[in-house]
């Protein structure tokens, strides 16, 4: 029994991170059409961030944590703003390809920079300890990760209905060129949304460093090719479909690695992503995608 | 109020509007009519920024609005109603509303409006919490002009009001344009329905072939020969 | 909409066979360049560039088969190098003499340890074997949207490269394979270089080509013709594959040692980088591409070794090639999002450029 809620657990924790980055990449997607590539590099400028200032002298894991979400949240306006302006109504491979090519420009920028080898940084391994509750042992941790990601969630959800902006984002998703006709600024709506995307990063950023204690060039890149897949599995574009997704994606894992004998512990991504891909064979458009064929009416 | 002189759109080598120069006063409702491929909706478009002119000024109360983004355009007081309606099909009628008033900075007075819209449309009031997508075509026309209507323009382009509805809805739509004239708004319309739009207008111009062909009282309409009536198409 | 589909298929020729012979033409002439490049190298260069160029050209071969792909469908694919390491693996394991078998995967299964075949059948075999993951990928792949076919493309890359990592029975993990009988020069390289140009240019003009770009730009125009696009990006995916295959085995058979990294993201960047710098919509910009980044990148190699300038010893710069790369395809999208090429074959610049000269 122990066991057996112990895994759950811990499937509910790598799911609620999976959705916090697939979300991220799924409001910027769903606004501006922008596969973002480079989201895992977000992830990276804000662990870096946070290296430097504990290099500096920081010792505050609160402001540690404000920090990587600022940091993140700067760092995907200010992709926006240098790289994916100039390639806003291009065809959607265009976005493609530029957002990989950031994710490489600033991948290796962490290496040139700042050393190929991972860093370490211990300022926020408090996160992670062991609670009891009577006979359970619990990873504080990976509670945090449920907690936050939830709280994120319904956060989220209440500012894209509730605030206007949230409400233009919505609509944007649509028809942009009639949120401009309420005179809702298209930068301001692209910015913000970047700027969400963002700070889910850095959320995730935090949990990352608090599990690991140390920083690397790559430190976002497999974490994001998940998220994508989530993104793929719920329907792409999809909000709700990015965080059904991406539990789903902590489950199969999972199960994935109670389920296979040690010696196959390996290919445990390579089963997942198999099961992913076997499962789009079953409904191209993701679970909760819609299949949309020309012409239909928009609701 | 507006003064447009001498403005030409060009997508590419095609010319879609031609050194064409209209104005419409305070308080005025104007008819732009013409055909199907006249040039309207470029001019619309044009007038909210929408696409960039290729030569010409727009003037807005005076100020040269030619270079002022489309967002800007509308925070100045120029609203436009697109043809085909364009509400967000996703979003709620309310929240339609609520985004209809997104510049606006008194939350006291949008509320206002919006009862007041309301109660003017009771389907709207009864499909508040809808998706807008979920409402008829006249519903749409409606919900599109009174979210128009939200950010208290000075001046409201409706462009095709009357498009693919019927006609008994497209008769009701124009009596509240007229309401909305009577009651002190600048308007100006474009339209293929010339019949409906004369019914409240204080001038007319036609277009035809990107260029101005009429430019007069409707009265003035019925004295011209038959050729002018084909551009109509009414 | 109509337009640009019909400045995708340059003069369109009457008769069938007169077309075929035109882009079978063509596609020797944009492979002049690179034999011209090759015979150089062949006769000239000292044995370190002769070692680059084989590279180069294996590069050639898989972004000339991802263009098959990319350039005709428009969808993204990054996955490609998962081929190419399977048609390297496929003949390790298939060719490698059995003495380095006993050395290197002594625990083979499936009989693989005590099996030797020469490197000519273990070709045809390895490709067979790319042809089914092919085919069974694309089957998934061809029937997705494009952004959903792009992260699938990717998925792929990592189930294969995971496989390669963790069944170390058969691909020896993380180590390198080494003892592949190295039985591939560069005039082999260059005839298959000129052979896969050829067969991606005469993919691109034939029918499939035309209908699956113009599929690509407007795809209800393009049902509305009765094209099956999910059948001709099936088609070209395999295509594809198979070229990135080849480049796979040739790699194996002039390298001799092969290791899983090879094949992961690094390739992907590089040949990526490639194809768009040159321009993904011609093979001319496939080969454009090669050549240009090729020459860049080894340049830049020697400055991020650290290079001694003035009696200077300057620090290793490890990731500034990386940092190019990935400024080159900023760069391009942004700027020229057609490449270097632009829209036309080396063929078609070459008739218009004497037409217009007469």
């Amino acid at each position: 029994m122990d066991y057996a809620l112990q895994q759950v657990l811990n499937a509910l924790a790598f799911g609620a991170e999976y959705s916090l980055v697939a979300l991220g990449l799924a409001v910027v997607f769903s606004i501006m059409g922008l596969v973002n590539f480079a989201h895992g590099e977000i992830i990276g400028v804000s662990a870096y961030s946070v290296f430097l200032a504990a290099a500096l002298g920081l010792t505050s894991p609160i402001v540690a944590v404000l920090l990587a979400i600022a940091a993140a949240a700067l760092a995907a306006i200010a992709f926006e703003r240098v790289a994916f302006r100039p390639v806003r109504y291009a065809p959607t491979t265009t976005g493609l390809l530029t957002a990989f090519g950031v994710s490489i420009v600033v991948q290796n920028l962490f290496m040139l920079l700042i050393s190929p080898k991972p860093q370490s940084v211990s300022i926020l391994n408090g996160l992670n300890q062991m609670w009891f509750f009577g006979p359970f042992a619990v990873s504080s941790l990976q509670v945090m990760e449920l907690i936050v990601s939830g709280l994120t969630i319904l956060a989220l959800v209440l500012f894209l209905n509730r605030s206007t902006l949230g409400l233009a984002i919505r609509a944007a998703s649509r028809d942009f060129a009639t949120v401009r006709l309420m005179g809702i600024r298209a930068n301001r709506v692209i910015a913000t949304a970047f700027a969400i995307s963002g700070a889910l990063a850095g959320i995730a950023a935090v949990f990352i460093m608090a599990r690991r204690g140390s920083v690397s060039p790559d430190l976002g890149f497999s974490l994001v090719l998940k998220a994508f897949v989530a993104c793929v599995i719920g329907g792409f574009g999809s909000l709700p479909g990015a965080a059904v997704g991406g539990m789903l994606l902590g489950f199969i894992e999972v199960g994935l690695l109670v389920a296979l004998p040690q010696e196959y512990g390996g290919f445990k991504d390579a089963l997942t992503y198999a099961i992913i891909v076997a499962l789009l064979v079953y409904r191209p458009e993701g679970l909760l995608g819609q299949r949309v064929e020309l012409g239909d009416k928009e609701i | 109020m507006l003064k447009v002189e001498n403005l030409s759109v060009r997508y590419g080598a095609v010319a879609a509007v031609r050194d064409l120069s209209l104005s419409v006063g305070q308080g005025e409702l104007v008819a732009l009519l013409g055909p199907n491929g006249a040039g309207k909706s470029s001019t619309i478009n044009a007038l909210t920024g929408l696409v960039a002119p290729s030569a010409g000024r727009i003037v807005l109360d005076g100020q040269d609005i030619s270079r002022v983004r489309t967002e800007d355009r509308i925070r100045a007081g120029l609203t436009s109603t697109p043809e085909g309606r364009h509400i967000f099909a996703n979003l709620t009628v309310g929240e339609n509303l609520r985004l209809g008033a997104a510049t606006r900075r008194d939350p006291k007075g949008v509320r206002q409006d919006m009862e007041r819209f309301l109660a003017l449309f009771p389907v709207l009031s009864e499909r508040y919490a809808q998706a807008a997508g979920t409402l008829s075509g006249g519903e749409q026309q409606m919900l599109a002009i009174a979210r128009s209507l939200m950010s208290r323009p000075k001046l409201l382009l409706l462009d095709e009001p009357s498009l693919g509805l019927a006609p008994k809805i497209v008769v009701r739509i124009f009596d509240f344009i007229g309401q909305l004239k009577a009651e002190g708004l600048t308007l100006l319309v474009v339209e293929q329905n010339a019949r409906q739009a004369l019914r409240f207008a204080d001038r007319v111009y036609v277009m035809s072939s990107g260029a101005l062909r009429f430019d007069g009282p409707p009265s003035g309409l019925a004295d011209e020969h038959g050729l002018l009536n084909l551009y109509i198409g009414g | 909409m109509s337009q640009a589909i019909e400045d995708t298929a340059p003069a369109a020729v009457a008769r069938p066979g007169g077309a075929l012979a035109r882009s079978l033409i063509g596609g020797l002439v944009t492979s002049l360049p690179v034999l011209v490049v090759g015979l150089l190298i062949l006769n000239f260069a000292p044995t370190y560039y002769t070692f680059l160029a084989l590279g180069a050209f294996v590069n050639l071969i898989v972004v000339v088969g991802l263009q098959v792909f990319m350039g005709n469908s428009n969808i993204a694919n990054l996955g490609h190098s998962a081929f190419v390491g399977l048609g390297a693996y496929g003949v390790a394991i298939l060719s490698t003499p059995l003495a380095m078998k006993k050395l290197s995967i002594p625990n083979a299964p499936f009989g693989f340890a005590t099996l030797e075949l020469d490197p000519v059948s273990s070709a045809l075999l390895a490709l067979l074997a790319v042809g089914i993951l092919a085919l069974v990928s694309g089957k998934v792949i061809s029937r997705l949207s494009g952004v959903a076919a792009t992260i699938v493309s990717l998925a792929l890359l990592i189930i294969v490269h995971s496989v390669f990592l963790n069944w170390t029975g058969l691909f020896k993990g993380n180590q390198a394979f080494f003892g592949i009988p190295k039985v591939v020069g560069l005039p082999w390289m260059m005839v298959m270089s000129v052979v896969v140009i050829v067969l991606a240019r005469l993919f691109k003009d034939s029918r499939w080509g035309l209908q699956l770009r113009a599929s690509a730009q407007s795809p209800q125009a393009a049902a509305a013709l009765g094209i099956d696009a999910r059948r001709l990006r099936l088609v070209s995916w395999v295509l594809s594959a198979l070229i990135c295959g080849l480049a796979g085995i040739l790699y194996a058979y002039f390298a001799g040692t092969i290791s899983p990294k090879l094949f992961y993201f690094q390739m992907i960047f590089n040949t990526l980088a490639m194809l768009i710098l040159g321009g993904m919509a011609t093979v001319t910009g496939a080969m454009t591409g090669v050549i240009v980044l090729s020459v860049g990148l080894e340049f830049i190699r020697s400055i991020e070794s650290g290079v001694t300038i003035a009696g200077i010893q300057l620090p290793q710069l490890l990731g500034l090639s990386g940092v190019a790369l990935g400024v080159v395809i900023v760069l391009c999208m942004a700027f020229r999002p057609s490449g270097i090429s632009g829209r036309y074959e080396l063929d078609e610049l070459l008739s218009r450029f004497f037409r217009h000269a007469k």
